[in-house]
């Protein structure tokens, strides 16, 4: 489904990333992890189309990424690290105006079940106070809306309590085996992602992810 | 487009109280401190009594005359009363026009026409009592020409003969057409003069141009409060860019000023006796695109909301200051002529359609319109 074949990026003469490949298969979920400034989120944001490698080629479903931006936007949900919601706005303010900017049409009561579906029942509530869980979800639901066949997360579940985080690894699990995306997640929790991921992809010089990722006996492939 | 709407309605379903306020702000504006200037002025004029002693229409010409005076506060009333209230100082003087006013004003006598009571406070009776005298003398004179015409005509044997009403109707006609001394007073505007009758001290359009300035450039915080970067990776992925987004809603906000603009306009015609007609419109409209593409503008060049409030306050205040709005600059204007030209507000205040920066801020806005965005590459 998505193919990644040498790519690299560099900022003037630092490189940040180098010489990456992978593939992500469909119904397949990727962990991605290593140190801070390892180049985790810069390897997401390339493959979310909002940053270009240096060198490389990606495609998606057989579509380059260089002459296809457009099409393979439409197939990516793409969670950012930051909380990307309207504090101002209610749950379901928030979702309504994703929706009506998405490609994908759904009627309120999609919307409400998609976030139902997260355990994120507090529709009307505005999301300001929300708990930090509840935004994740929020943040997460709303990257759904246009159902994508690859979702890329950044760190989703960063600083939330264990039975948000709980929720959420179900969720995304349920939708890898039931509707068969692929999932690409970056997080610094090993735990989860050994709990969640098929594969592991170690990025950075630091052996402490790796070494731990071996005893775990997962397939693991460093760069 | 419909689709965006929606999403700006839930943002203005959010913000209605702030929304309203900014968009009312200079249309109450404007007409409250036109009404309280006004009321203000007429507070400060000099109330003086006029006795009307006969109903002659000489002697209501007079009343009528000193009535249209500026600064002056006509009080037709009794003797007796005009006295009293001289007393209690609640007026400057008083003037009696006396009984045969008008029939020896036809006479030609200058002679014991009009009694004029003061107090030790009168601070005024000089020059109102002076004034009158010139109105009195304007119209012994004008009879003394009639008589002098009817006279010539008389002696002359002309078969046309001249009454005393055509001869004085004539003189005013002349008195008119070749006013010698006239003085104006003008704001930075249309050119239109006020010879004295009514002068107000703020021109209701120009303060709404000001305060429009001002509530259409904190209205444009939303593109500061909107363009986080928190939320640009969303707008990767939706159906529009970030920037045809930002442009459509710039529209939606312009379409909503300008139904604001028109009530504005009916609103000072309603309350302000303001002319309202097609070319006004056109002149308001292109003053309104003019100043949303600048906002629109001067809100892109900005992240932080408050350093953005604090420029659009600097920016209104230079803009009302250089503008002639609210304070007469002609002196200004003669020296530094080229203010007039870099003043925004000048061309509306002109009553004209501003063209000029309307396709500076149109070709900077397509400039960046054009220009490729380094984040969503």
């Amino acid at each position: 489904m998505l193919n990644v074949t040498n790519i690299s990026k560099k900022y003037g003469k630092k490189s940040i990333l180098s010489s990456i490949s992978l593939s992500v298969q469909k119904g397949e979920i990727i962990g991605l992890v290593g140190e801070n400034g390892a180049g985790k989120s810069t390897l997401l944001h390339i493959l979310a189309t909002i940053q270009k490698p240096t060198d490389g080629v990606i495609s998606l479903n057989d579509m380059s990424y260089d002459k296809n931006k457009k099409v393979i936007r439409k197939q990516i949900g793409f969670v950012p690290q930051d909380i990307a919601i309207w504090d101002e706005f209610t749950v379901e303010e928030n979702m309504i105006f994703f929706e009506k900017l998405s490609w994908r049409k759904k009627s309120k009561i999609e919307l409400k079940q998609l976030c139902l579906d997260m355990e994120l029942d507090k529709w009307k509530e505005p999301t300001k106070t929300l708990s930090g869980g509840m935004k994740r979800k929020l943040n997460l639901a709303i990257s759904l809306i246009h159902d994508p066949e690859l979702l890329l997360l950044d760190e989703p579940t960063v600083g939330i309590d264990l039975k948000s985080r709980k929720e959420i690894g179900t969720y995304l699990k349920n939708q890898a085996i039931n509707e068969k995306k692929s999932i690409v997640y970056t997080s610094h929790d090993m735990d989860e992602i050994i709990s969640l991921c098929d594969r592991v992809i170690c990025i950075g010089e630091d052996p402490f992810y790796k070494s731990i990722l071996i005893d775990s006996g997962k397939e693991v492939i460093s760069f | 487009m419909i689709n965006i709407l929606q999403t700006r309605l839930i943002h203005w379903k959010k913000q209605i109280f702030t929304l309203l306020f900014w968009l009312l702000l200079p249309i109450v504006t404007t007409i409250l401190v036109t009404n309280v200037t006004s009321a203000i002025q007429d507070d400060s004029k000099v109330p003086v009594g006029i006795v009307l002693e006969e109903n002659t229409p000489l002697a209501k010409d007079l009343v009528t005359s000193i009535k249209q005076t500026p600064f002056i506060r006509v009080y037709e009333t009794t003797e007796e009363d005009a006295l009293l209230k001289i007393e209690q100082h609640e007026l400057d003087s008083a003037f009696v026009i006396k009984a045969g006013y008008d029939e020896q004003v036809r006479k030609g006598s200058r002679n014991r026409l009009i009694t004029s009571f003061q107090s030790d406070l009168s601070f005024a009776f000089t020059p109102v009592s002076e004034m009158i005298i010139s109105y009195v003398q304007q119209d012994t004179g004008r009879s003394k020409a009639a008589f002098t015409v009817k006279n010539l005509s008389d002696n002359a044997g002309l078969s046309k003969q001249w009454t005393w009403e055509e001869v004085v109707a004539k003189s005013k006609e002349i008195e008119a057409k070749e006013n010698l001394l006239h003085t104006t007073f003008t704001f930075a505007d249309s050119g239109q003069e006020n010879d004295g009758k009514g002068i107000t001290i703020w021109k209701p359009w120009g303060l709404w141009a000001v305060f429009s300035i001002l509530s259409t450039l904190l209205l444009f915080d939303w593109l500061i409060k909107e363009n986080r970067s928190s939320l640009a990776p969303r707008f990767t992925f939706i159906r529009i860019t970030f920037k045809n987004y930002m442009v459509i809603n710039a529209l939606f906000y312009t379409i909503l000023l300008f139904i604001f603009d028109l009530i504005a306009a009916g609103a000072f015609f309603l309350f302000l006796e303001e002319p309202f007609n097609l070319h006004s419109i056109g002149v308001i409209l292109s003053y309104r695109l003019m100043l949303n593409a600048g906002a629109f503008l001067l809100a892109l060049c900005f992240k932080n909301v408050y350093l953005f409030y604090s420029v659009s306050f600097v920016i209104t205040l230079l803009v009302a200051i250089t503008s002639g709005a609210i304070l007469p600059i002609d002196g200004i204007i003669q020296s530094y002529q080229w203010l007039e030209y870099l003043n925004p507000l000048a061309t509306f205040l002109s009553n004209k359609i501003s063209v000029i920066w309307l396709i500076i801020f149109s070709f900077i806005i397509g400039l960046w319109h054009v220009r490729k965005e380094k984040s969503h590459a």
